[in-house]
């Protein structure tokens, strides 16, 4: 043994007193690091329930289960958690795209019962829900892309000079990386009016298989050239990629879809349908809602005859919407498949002046019509019967015509929606100095955002708070137009407030044209007198059951005089579910008469 | 010329190096022939310095069919780092061991081993379990092993779990109607 082993206890011992390095026993607290990964926490108010978490645990620890109300945007399941199968990598954190989901930095539980570690985050009590510790998604770092494939546009200086469309489209690469984007959680196929399967499109997409996204399309809707320009698109406004940033771009990659197959090869990829059952149906009115009812009905074997009061077929998609927004040759394509499918479209023919309604409801074994809104709302002013006050109907109505409408060199456009926007841009593109005065604020317009940002870009003048108050004859314009400020009075909570005319304010503007664009109505006096008292109307509705089916249970209806949301999707939508329903009655109700 | 290019220029006299990367005046990459590999480290090793594996690991470039090793050295005098890359098939992957070089170099031999299935013949207990004991599947490193094929056949799930397709589920609570679709 040598002298430095006989000396070594005592130099140890001389340490006796000096601090520990080592944890004294019994352990009391043991926190994890800031950044620790442990149990789970989530927001219950920022979570959508999208099940993003379940699809990437690659564990599969994650359940998705009813918690709150179904809203839209919002499924109203959140995920379950089971610590059994939990291996903490922290994907579900790093993908949700609401970022409602972190993990606290809590680690230790111990329990005898395994259950307990099955647990809602967020939902069931947990001391550690409020933890501002442990891991969050680093920031910097993403899954998820938060911004579109931005999409080639005319700039508005060349878009304000033609009819040329503004938006060019997506080309394959483009469209390809705006799919990848996706992250096929479905939330959005509720709030489609006629609820598509968009992720099934999208993925289409991203496969780069064509004819496979163009029988999803056609599935829901048979009018996606159309709609892939101007569908209002009600999906985006709840995609869950809309949290990180802007939606998927939905309605521009259906767009793409069907930009890239010809019509003429569309039978190889479409079902051609039934063979013909013998039985005819009337449609009225060539809009989205009949040529949607028309192209179901014709799918199902019924002989579907549409009589339409207009030169050519597509109602307020041709004659309404401008060309810059939807070129006429799109709708041709739209409609071009379902007359070549046998549907029978007979031109200016109007039902109620050319044929009366009874005919037809004799004539046929079911009459489904859709007329749409074709009454504009007069602004109830004094001077509104002056020359050079025109509806926006009647303005567009005459562009699409090849007309060129008498406008003058200056334009006030009354009203906020999308006829109104789109009143104004074309006469913008005649050369126009427009305004446009709206009642409310600009949040509260119901045109598309887009449609509003891009009326302003194109120079339109946006005039908010505005109320007519009379016309007069100008002296060097056609028109004067006096208008008083509004002021916005509360209508308590939840209601929007109401525009109120500030006593004494009073501007005035000289202009050529005055174009109303505040509304319109149905016009419903086609149908005889013994089929109106039949029918019930409610506040300018017809009244319908669930397959729109009216009172009459021969005829159904759909589409602006059916549905609240008076867009052409809710249309499509409408004329799909009748078509069922017609079929529904004719197979299975009529024997019962 | 730094001093490392200047290496590097001696060592193509004798190796065939596909490529050099000098990523700063610390750290340098050099791209070896598989062949070739072992006599370099320690030809780096006993000539120049390079006397510490630091560590050893692979990545599996599947579109590439190979596995791309890397063996980082360290010099303590120059205080620099070079990291040896070789590339090898990823079908029946195998690889001239390290170990008599640096006895420490097995027990990386026998992680590789594990994790991507790289056998190195004569690597003492290249074939004994590293971390996964029992572990009959594919190796996990390899990026064709499906994580959540495994997980589902291996594990069973708790009894009385049940989840909810999001899709499904709002249609049933906002829409269930038939007539809105088909
Ligand atoms: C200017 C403008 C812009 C719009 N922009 C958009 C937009 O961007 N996105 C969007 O989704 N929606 C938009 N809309 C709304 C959309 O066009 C309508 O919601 C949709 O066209 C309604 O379809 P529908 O089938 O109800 O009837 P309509 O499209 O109105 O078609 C009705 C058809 O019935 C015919 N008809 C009527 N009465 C008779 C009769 N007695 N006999 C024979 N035929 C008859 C008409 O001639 C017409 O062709 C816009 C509307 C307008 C006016
Ligand atoms: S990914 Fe996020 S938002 Fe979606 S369900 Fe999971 S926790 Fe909720
Ligand atoms: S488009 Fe958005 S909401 Fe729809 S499935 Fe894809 S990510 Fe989800």
């Amino acid at each position: 043994m040598s002298l430095k082993d006989i000396i070594a206890p005592f130099s140890v011992w001389k340490r006796a007193f000096e601090k520990p390095y080592t944890t004294k026993k019994p352990l009391d607290e043991r926190p994890g690091a800031a950044r620790y990964r442990g149990f789970h926490i989530n927001d219950m108010n920022k979570c959508i329930g999208c099940g993003t978490c379940e699809e990437i645990c690659q564990n599969a620890a994650i359940d998705l289960v009813p918690v709150s109300k179904t809203v839209h945007g919002d499924s109203g399941l959140r995920p379950k958690i089971d610590y059994g199968r939990c291996c903490w990598c922290a994907l579900c954190v790093d993908i949700c795209p609401t970022s409602s989901l972190g993990m606290s930095n809590e680690y230790i539980w111990i329990d005898s019962d395994p259950e307990v570690f099955r647990f809602i985050p967020g939902h069931d009590d947990k001391p550690w829900n409020n933890s501002e510790l442990g891991y969050r998604r680093a920031e910097g770092y993403d899954l998820l892309e938060g911004q579109r494939v931005a999409m080639p546009m005319l700039s508005f200086e060349e878009s304000k000079k033609s009819f040329v469309e503004m938006v060019q489209g997506y080309s394959a690469e483009q469209a390809r990386l705006e799919a990848d984007r996706c992250i096929a959680c479905g939330i959005c196929v509720a709030t489609c009016p006629a609820h598509m399967q968009v992720p099934e499109y999208i993925k289409a997409i991203r496969d780069d298989d064509m004819g496979e996204g163009l029988k999803i399309v056609y599935n829901a809707n048979p009018l996606p050239a159309s709609c892939g320009r101007v569908c209002s698109h009600a999906c985006e406004y709840v995609c869950a990629v809309k949290h990180k940033g802007e939606a998927l771009s939905i309605r521009w990659l259906k767009r793409y879809i069907i930009d890239q197959i010809y019509l003429g090869d569309y039978q190889k990829v479409l079902d051609e349908g039934e063979p013909g059952n013998g039985k005819k149906i009337a449609v009225i009115g060539s809009g989205p809602g009949g040529l949607s009812a028309a192209y179901y009905l014709s799918l199902l074997g019924y002989a579907v005859t549409i009589y339409d009061a207009n030169d050519k077929a597509g109602g307020m998609l041709r004659y309404g919407i401008p060309e810059y927004r939807l070129p006429y040759n799109q709708i041709d394509k739209d409609v071009d498949y379902i007359t070549s499918l046998g549907v029978e479209i007979i031109q200016n023919t109007k039902i109620g002046r050319d044929i009366p309604f009874s005919k037809i409801y004799d004539e046929f074994d079911s009459v489904f019509f859709s007329t749409g809104l074709t009454d504009p709302y007069g602004l109830d002013i004094s001077g509104e019967d002056l020359k050079g006050v025109i509806p926006g109907l009647e303005m567009l109505d005459e562009v699409t015509k090849g007309l060129v409408p008498d406008i003058g060199s200056s334009v006030v456009v009354v009203g906020g929606g999308n006829v109104a926007m789109d009143a104004a841009r074309t006469s913008k593109r005649y050369g126009a100095e427009v305004t446009i005065l709206y009642r409310r604020r600009k949040e509260d317009m119901p045109a598309d955002e887009e449609e509003i940002e891009e009326a302003q870009g194109e120079d339109c003048i946006l005039t908010t708070q505005a109320i007519p108050l009379r016309l007069e004859k100008g002296d060097k314009t056609r028109l004067k137009l006096y208008w008083g400020k509004a002021e916005m009075v509360s209508e308590g909570p939840g209601k929007r407030p109401k525009p109120v005319l500030i006593e004494g304010s009073e501007e005035l503007i000289e202009c050529d044209t005055v174009i109303t664009a505040i509304g319109q109505a149905a016009d419903y006096s086609f149908l005889s007198e013994e089929i109106t008292a039949k029918l019930s109307f409610k506040r300018g509705y017809v009244e319908v059951n669930e397959f729109y089916q009216t009172a009459d249970r021969k005829i159904f209806a759909g589409g602006d005089i059916a549905n609240p949301k008076r867009d052409a999707i809710s249309a499509i939508a409408n004329g799909h579910s009748a078509a069922k329903g017609i079929d529904i009655y004719l197979t299975n109700f009529r024997k019962l008469n | 010329m730094n001093i490392i290019e200047d290496k590097f220029s001696v060592w193509q006299k004798r190796f065939s190096l596909s490529g050099f990367e000098n990523k700063s005046s610390e750290l340098a990459f050099v791209q070896v022939p598989a062949d070739q590999t072992v006599a370099f480290i320690t030809t780096v090793r006993d000539l120049d310095g390079y006397k510490h594996l630091v560590f050893f690991t692979a990545v599996d470039l599947l579109e590439d069919g190979v596995f791309r090793l890397t063996y980082m050295l360290h010099n303590y005098t120059t205080k620099h780092d070079l990291g040896i890359q070789t590339d090898i098939s990823r079908d029946s992957a195998s690889m001239e061991s390290i170990h008599h070089l640096w006895p420490h170099g097995a027990t990386y031999q026998r992680e590789l081993k594990e994790m991507f299935g790289i056998d190195f013949p004569g690597s003492p207990g290249v074939n004994e379990s590293f971390v996964l004991e029992g572990w009959f599947a594919m190796p996990p490193m390899r990026r064709d092993f499906d994580t959540k094929e495994y997980s589902e056949a291996t594990f069973f799930p708790r009894p009385g779990r049940k989840t909810f397709d999001t899709q499904e589920y709002m249609k049933e609570q906002l829409y269930p109607s038939e007539a809105e679709t088909w």
